[in-house]
């Protein structure tokens, strides 16, 4: 009996201990793992020292981290956030140790402001030239201090074609015939954006007035929506759930191209939201010369042309551009005409008008 | 009569049936869709073994599985130990503090994820802790603690303490009565203890996403982190595996609990 005692936690600690050293073995060529669990974190650190980067997920291939390990044997260490806010609780709690960041414009305005990120020493990314002047010196970013930019998108329309025909304003998400068919992201600012942009004005505006204005607009159209979603928005315009979808284009992108024939993504004639991605050095990083290397890297025409083509994402890289498969280059939700880009904006910070913009947004959602 | 009693019969069996489905039928639905061609989740469209052999090429993915049962194996050991520790303590014993110590055991089950999260990494900055896997296992255990020490302290509290005495009276030292008469009897308690952490230490995300570093994202991180580019049938395939490892780990401890005959006859 006593022995079954023993036996019977011993036991099932030894089928897990047992599932995690197969599953530890299925990875390929990786550093062994800390025994027993207590994670001893300095292990030995390889020749070419390390790399620890922090990114949105599947936003940098295998492959190419693979190729640059090779290249300079460092030993890169890849971990993922699922929002800007997670990265910035974790930059500010000051024991991370993060080397490479990505975070987006606006957050890399508040990283700026904080004093989380360290200022780039330009003359150690040599492939700076690559990149398309358009996406450099902007409001979050001047003179790009802080960053240079990885990937971009923009906010647009998922639709049916075969149900509302072809469209090209974002007036389609406020035609009572779609009532709820209709699909919102779950996003402050990309849903005012809508409604400012509608009203002719820019997504930037801090005017009150105005701002009361683009609400009662989007209270109107609250009784058409069937739900606001930030996280499912593509997935829910694949099942045929709603009709239209507000979203990101990266994955309404992607169903477009699974159904070509039933689905579109369009930036609307009034103009959408851009947004950017880039990468950036924490003010407590380790291991700069390596994250400056790294950043140089990815903007090599051929290490940028396999990230946009593995990831779906366009990059700001014009050399690339010769590289990167046709079908997405061609693909106007990923690389839109520039008369479309000219169109779009980007979300600047708007200071005071945040809390009224916020008033305004929990007034429209509890209505 | 009869019939109101086979009525009544059928009514049980429908309504636990439509709590079983109500229950199970996302995760079949999890499972089936593992197996689908199509790599986005919402249309079946062929059966295919695909996912699972991109899953096994997958090393964001299995790094993080491993992560996370490297986590849980090391919480679940930790703090089976120690809350059993805790929960004889209390049981047996008066101390000073006994009741403030009951009252802090219950704070990390009432006190919502993310205060507790959002403590534990400014207690990290403090202390000059880098986070890592190690400060991810310092944190489950933190909160997982309790979860033993109560399962544990409510098996004490039907335990017949004539039963170590008349051990001892035939002559068994201390040692021994917690070896052949006590432990045995609260194994139960431990092992649901034990089982109970290995689940919410494996799907924790709130905490750990708070306090996770380098090359420590466990899979409950990896899988939110997915969601901005959506899910593929890749992360279907890894809980269906993760389930099986669940259910088979249920069954052996079912087994290994369900000999009461043999308690009987060693005692």
């Amino acid at each position: 009996m006593m022995r079954t005692a023993a036996h019977r936690a011993l036991s099932l600690l030894a089928i897990v201990a047992a599932v995690t050293a197969v599953v530890a073995s299925c990875r390929p060529h990786e550093t062994a793992a800390p025994a027993g669990g207590t994670a001893a974190t300095a292990s030995v650190a390889p020749a070419g020292g390390e790399l620890h980067i922090y990114i949105w997920s599947a936003y940098l291939p295998d492959p190419v981290v693979e190729e640059f390990r090779r290249r300079t044997g460092i030993e890169v260490t890849v971990d993922v956030y699922d929002s800007n806010e997670a990265l910035l609780a974790k930059l500010q709690s000051g024991v991370a140790d993060y080397d490479l960041v990505v975070p987006s414009d606006y957050m890399l305005r508040i990283l700026g402001h904080e004093g989380l990120l360290q200022p780039l020493d330009k003359t150690r990314i040599a492939t700076l030239g690559n990149l398309d002047p358009r996406f450099l010196d902007k409001d979050f970013d001047r003179g790009n201090r802080y960053s240079v930019p990885y990937l971009w998108g923009t906010t647009g329309l998922g639709y049916d074609k075969k149900k509302l025909g072809a469209v090209d304003s974002w007036t389609a998400l406020f035609d009572a015939r779609h009532k709820g068919r209709i699909l919102m992201l779950d996003d402050v600012r990309e849903v005012f954006g809508v409604a400012l942009r509608t009203m002719g004005r820019s997504i930037n505006e801090r005017d009150p007035k105005v701002l009361a204005q683009a609400a009662e607009l989007l209270k109107k159209q609250k009784a058409l929506v069937a739900t606001y979603d930030s996280g499912d928005f593509a997935n829910v315009l694949a099942a045929g759930d709603v009709d239209v979808a507000h979203g990101y284009n990266g994955q309404l992108a992607a169903v477009v191209a699974a159904d070509p024939q039933r689905l579109a993504y369009v930036v609307p004639k009034e103009g959408g939201t851009i947004w950017m991605d880039s990468t950036a050095i924490p003010t407590k990083a380790h291991n700069v010369d390596n994250a400056l290397r790294f950043i140089s890297y990815v903007q090599e025409p051929e290490v940028n042309a396999k990230i946009v083509d593995g990831v779906h994402y366009a990059s700001a890289n014009v050399p690339a551009r010769k590289l990167i498969s046709r079908a997405i280059l061609n693909d106007k939700a990923i690389y839109p005409d520039d008369a479309t880009i000219a169109h779009c904006e980007l979300l600047e910070d708007l200071g005071d008008a945040t809390t009224v913009l916020d008033r305004l947004w929990t007034e429209v959602k509890s209505q | 009569m009869s019939r109101a009693a086979r009525l009544q019969r059928t009514l049980v069996a429908a309504h636990a049936w439509a709590v079983y489905l109500f229950l199970y039928a996302p995760i079949l639905v999890l499972v089936l869709y593992s197996f689908n061609r199509s790599p986005r989740s919402a249309v079946w469209t062929g059966f295919t073994l695909d996912w699972y052999r991109r899953l096994i090429a997958n090393r964001a993915l299995l790094r993080a599985v491993e992560n996370s049962l490297i986590v849980a194996l090391a919480t679940t050991a930790i703090t089976t130990v120690a809350g059993t520790l805790v929960a004889l303590a209390l049981a047996r014993f008066r101390f000073r503090g006994k009741g403030a110590t009951q009252a802090a055991l219950y704070l990390p089950v009432i006190v919502p994820e993310v205060v507790i999260g959002a403590a534990l990494v400014t207690f990290f900055g403090v202390a000059h802790l880098r986070l890592s896997l190690a400060t991810v296992i310092i944190a489950h255990v933190a909160f997982c603690l309790s979860y033993v020490a109560l399962v544990v302290r409510a098996r004490l509290a039907g335990f017949d303490r004539a039963l170590e005495e008349a051990a001892a009276d035939l002559g068994a030292g201390a040692g021994e009565v917690f070896r052949r008469v006590t432990l045995p009897l609260i194994a139960p308690g431990i092992l649901a203890g034990a089982l109970l952490v290995f689940t919410v230490s494996l799907d924790d995300y709130v905490v750990t996403s708070f306090v996770a570093g380098v090359g420590s994202t466990t899979l409950p991180l990896q899988i939110y982190s997915m969601l901005k580019v959506g899910v593929t049938p890749e992360v279907n395939a890894v809980s269906t595996l993760l389930l099986l490892l669940t259910v088979v780990l249920i069954a052996v401890a079912q087994r290994l609990q369900r000999p009461p005959s043999t308690l009987e006859e060693s005692r």
